[in-house]
C-alpha cells in the first residue's frame, strides 16, 4: 500500500492512502502530485502539502468566493491570484453579475494538470468568455496592472514557497491600489491552531493598508488542525456588517447554488475563537 | 605513511568486464555496482539492528544511487537545497530526510521546508533563532561535539557544541518556545575504532536523561552520525568486532523511546564504486616512466586531496618486470599526480588502470578544471 504523508509539520502529519497516482512531477515552480483516494476522490498536493481534494474543496472555494462577493453586492470585476485548479474561477463565475474574472497563476503546469486530472474543479470555467487567464507572478501583475477590481481573492499556497510574496506588505499595498473604492480583498491564511504567527503577521500588515481588517473562518477537513482563516481587508467597513436579510436577498438574486455557504454561515464565520482574537489584538492591529 | 594496495593482473572475466565497459561507454568511468551497494546496506543493518539509516548524499550525490537506496528503504541525510532538489526529482518525500547542516541561510531553511525536510540540526543559539519563524513546523536536533582520536577527518572542530553547553542551550531553546527533540554527534570520518562512538552514545544518553528530568519533555532521537570505516588499505576490517561495542552500548543503555538514526555516506558507497581510467600517453622523464591517465586528482581522484584517501589500484598487465613509475592525471597542473614511486609493469597507451573503493568523495568533489567533463557514471 502506498501512503502519502504530508510534510507540513515535523511532529505530526496526516496520511492518505494513494489508490492511484495520476501525475507526479517537479515543475519549474513546485513539486506537484495528483492522486486518488477512496474517501476524498482526487487529491492535489504541492510541495508535500495538500492543496485541494474533490471531496471537500467546495467548503474552501465557496467561502472564499461568495463571502466577499455577496458582502460587496455589486461586484463586476474580480481578480483571483493563484487558484490554478480552476475551482475559485468556477465559483466566482456562478454570479451572473460578474462581467470579467482575471485569474493570475504563476505555474502553467498546475493549470494544465488540473484541467486534465482535476476536471471537476474547473468544470469548464477556463472556457467561459468572462475568464481572462494570465500566467504571471501575482506580485508583478498587481504592481503593473492598470485594471481595477471590486473583489480580489488571493488563493495562494502557504507563505513558504512561491506564495511567499503574496503575504508581503508590498502585495497588500498594491492590492489596495487596484481595488475600487468599496472593494474588498480576501486571502487564504492557513490553520491558526498550528500557525498562529500567520494570523499575527497578516493582521499587522493588512491593517496598514485597510481601515477595516478582520478574519473569517471555515473548517476544511483536509487542512489539518481545525478551522482555517481567511483574511479580510477593505476600506468600506459596512461590507463586513451587511445584515442577514440583505445577504439572503443577494444570495437568491445571484443565482448561485451552494453546498456550504448560506447567508447565516456568512454572518457566523466572522465570529472568531478567543485565541485568534487575542493573537490579532496582540499584533497591534 | 599508508601503503597503497596494488594489484597486478585480473581474472579473464574481470579483464573482459572492464574492457567491455570501456568499449561500450568510453573512458574514464565510475562504475556503480548495485549489488555491492545493497550489500553494504545489509551489512550495516545487520551490525546496527534497529538503527534507521540516512544516506549522506554528499558522499556521492547521484540520482542513480539515491534511487537504489530509496528502493531499499534507506532514508537521506541532506545538507543543501540542491540535494533536496535531487530527491524531489525522484519523487522521494522530504519525510525521509533530515537536514544535517548546522549552519544555514534562511533561504536554505525555506527551501528545505518546501522540500518537506522538517528536521534540522543546530549547534548554537543563533542558529536556533533562525528557526524561530518556523517553530511549529520544524523538529530540531542539537549537535554535540565529541572528538575522535582515531578519525582521519576530524569534524568536531568545525561543528558541534561542547557537552557542557547542552543543558544551557536546551534551557534557552525552551525559553523561546522551541523544542529540541534529540541530540546528534559526528565523531569524524573513517573512524578506525568504535571507542569514540561508544563514549559519545553514553554521554548523549546521560544528557537526554538529564534534559527530560529538567524540562519534563522527552527527547526521542539520537543521531549517531557516520564515520564507520571502509577498508582502503585492503588489510581486512573485522566489522563484527568493530560494531559490537556500539551495538552493546545501545542495547544496554538506550531508553526504549529513543529512535537511533545514523548517517552513513562513505560506508555505503565507497566499496560499491570502481574507477576505470585509460593511459592517454606515456613519457620517460629522468629515471621514471610517466603514465598520463584520462582521470586524475582534479577528477575522480580528487578524494586523494580533499578526503585524504588512498585508493587501491589495479593494472591488468601481469609482467613481473616492474619499475618505480609515476601515474599522473590529465590536467596541466603539476599537482595532478595520482601516485609517485609506484611499482608498475610497463604500460602502453590504451591500457586500463582500475581504482577500487572509489565511491565516497570522488565524483562528489571532482572539478571541471581544464574543461574536462570527468568520468561518466554508469550503474551495473
Amino acid at each position: 500500500m502506498k501512503l502519502f504523508t504530508e510534510t507540513l509539520y515535523d511532529a505530526l502529519g496526516q496520511s492518505f492512502r494513494i489508490d492511484k497516482v495520476y501525475f507526479e512531477n517537479k515543475t519549474e515552480h513546485q513539486h506537484l502530485m495528483i492522486f486518488h483516494n477512496a474517501m476524498l476522490g482526487r487529491v492535489m498536493v504541492l510541495d508535500g502539502i495538500v492543496q485541494t481534494t474533490e471531496k471537500d474543496e467546495f467548503i474552501y472555494h465557496e467561502m472564499m468566493a461568495h463571502v466577499p462577493l455577496l458582502a460587496h453586492g455589486k461586484a463586476r470585476r474580480v481578480l483571483i491570484i493563484g487558484g490554478g485548479d480552476g475551482a475559485m474561477l468556477r465559483e466566482v463565475l456562478q454570479h451572473s453579475s460578474i462581467e470579467q474574472v482575471t485569474m493570475v497563476e504563476i505555474d502553467q503546469a498546475v493549470i494544465d494538470m488540473a484541467r486534465e486530472h482535476l476536471p471537476n474543479h474547473s468544470r469548464g470555467a477556463f472556457e467561459d468568455p468572462r475568464t481572462n487567464l494570465v500566467i504571471a507572478n501575482g506580485m508583478d501583475f498587481v504592481r503593473d496592472t492598470d485594471m481595477r477590481f471590486d473583489v480580489i481573492i488571493s488563493d495562494s499556497t502557504d507563505p513558504i514557497g512561491p506564495g511567499e510574496i503574496l503575504f508581503s506588505d508590498d502585495f497588500y499595498a498594491q492590492c489596495k491600489r487596484i481595488l475600487t473604492q468599496d472593494g474588498v480583498i480576501a486571502t487564504q491564511n492557513g490553520v491558526p491552531f498550528f500557525q498562529l504567527d500567520e494570523v499575527r503577521t497578516t493582521a499587522k500588515r493588512l491593517s496598514q493598508h485597510f481601515t477595516d481588517t478582520s478574519f473569517y473562518s471555515a473548517a476544511v477537513p483536509t487542512y489539518y488542525g481545525g478551522i482555517m482563516t481567511f483574511a479580510w481587508g477593505s476600506n468600506q467597513p459596512a461590507l463586513r456588517h451587511v445584515d442577514i436579510e440583505t445577504l439572503k436577498h443577494r444570495y437568491t438574486a445571484s443565482g448561485i447554488s451552494t453546498r456550504y455557504y448560506t447567508p447565516e454561515i456568512h454572518k457566523a464565520a466572522f465570529a472568531l475563537p478567543k485565541y485568534i482574537v487575542d493573537a490579532i489584538d496582540g499584533s497591534g492591529a | 605513511m599508508n601503503e597503497r594496495p596494488l594489484q597486478y593482473g585480473a581474472s579473464a572475466s574481470e579483464r573482459q568486464h572492464y574492457i567491455e565497459l570501456v568499449k561500450q561507454h568510453g573512458s574514464p568511468l565510475l562504475v556503480v555496482y548495485r549489488q555491492r551497494l545493497l550489500q553494504q546496506v545489509s551489512l550495516l543493518r545487520a551490525q546496527l539492528p534497529g538503527v534507521s539509516l540516512y544516506y549522506a548524499i554528499k558522499a556521492f550525490p547521484h540520482t542513480g544511487i539515491l534511487k537504489i537506496l530509496a528502493d531499499a528503504d534507506v532514508n537521506f541525510d541532506v545538507a543543501s537545497a540542491g540535494e533536496i532538489e535531487m530527491l524531489q526529482q525522484l519523487n522521494i518525500s522530504g519525510r525521509r530526510t533530515i537536514h544535517t547542516h548546522p549552519i544555514k541561510k534562511d533561504s536554505e531553511i525555506r527551501a528545505a521546508l518546501r522540500g518537506g525536510s522538517t528536521t534540522f540540526v543546530i549547534d548554537n543559539i543563533e542558529e536556533l533563532r533562525k528557526l524561530l519563524p518556523y517553530r511549529q513546523r520544524v523538529g530540531v536536533l542539537l549537535r554535540v561535539s565529541f572528538r575522535s582520536e582515531s578519525a582521519k577527518v576530524d569534524l568536531s572542530r568545525k561543528f558541534g557544541c561542547a557537552p557542557a553547553q547542552v543543558l544551557d542551550i536546551l534551557q534557552q531553546a525552551s525559553a523561546i518556545g522551541v523544542h529540541i527533540r534529540g541530540l546528534s554527534f559526528h565523531v569524524g570520518s573513517q573512524s578506525l575504532t568504535p571507542d569514540a562512538h561508544v563514549s559519545a552514545i553514553t554521554h548523549c544518553i546521560e544528557l537526554i536523561d538529564k534534559a527530560e528530568q529538567q524540562y519534563g519533555r522527552p527527547m526521542n532521537v539520537l543521531d549517531i552520525g557516520g564515520g564507520f570505516p571502509v577498508d582502503y588499505a585492503a588489510t581486512g576490517i573485522d566489522y563484527d568486532a568493530y560494531f559490537e561495542p556500539i551495538r552493546e552500548t545501545l542495547a544496554s543503555s538506550l531508553p526504549d523511546h529513543i529512535e537511533v538514526i545514523a548517517e552513513p555516506g562513505r560506508f555505503l558507497v565507497a566499496p560499491a564504486v570502481t574507477g576505470i581510467a585509460t593511459v592517454a600517453g606515456t613519457a620517460r622523464r629522468g629515471d621514471y616512466p610517466w603514465y598520463y591517465l584520462d582521470d586524475g586528482v582534479y577528477g575522480s581522484y580528487s578524494g586523494q586531496l580533499f578526503d585524504h584517501a588512498i585508493y587501491p589500484l589495479q593494472v591488468l598487465n601481469t609482467s613481473p618486470e616492474r619499475q618505480a613509475s609515476i601515474l599522473a592525471g590529465p590536467t596541466c597542473d603539476s599537482i595532478d599526480v595520482i601516485a609517485e614511486d609506484i611499482l608498475l609493469p610497463e604500460l602502453k597507451e590504451g591500457d586500463l588502470v582500475i581504482g577500487h573503493m572509489m565511491g565516497a568523495y570522488t565524483y562528489a568533489t571532482a572539478t571541471r578544471f581544464n574543461s574536462l567533463s570527468g568520468a561518466q557514471i554508469i550503474i551495473v
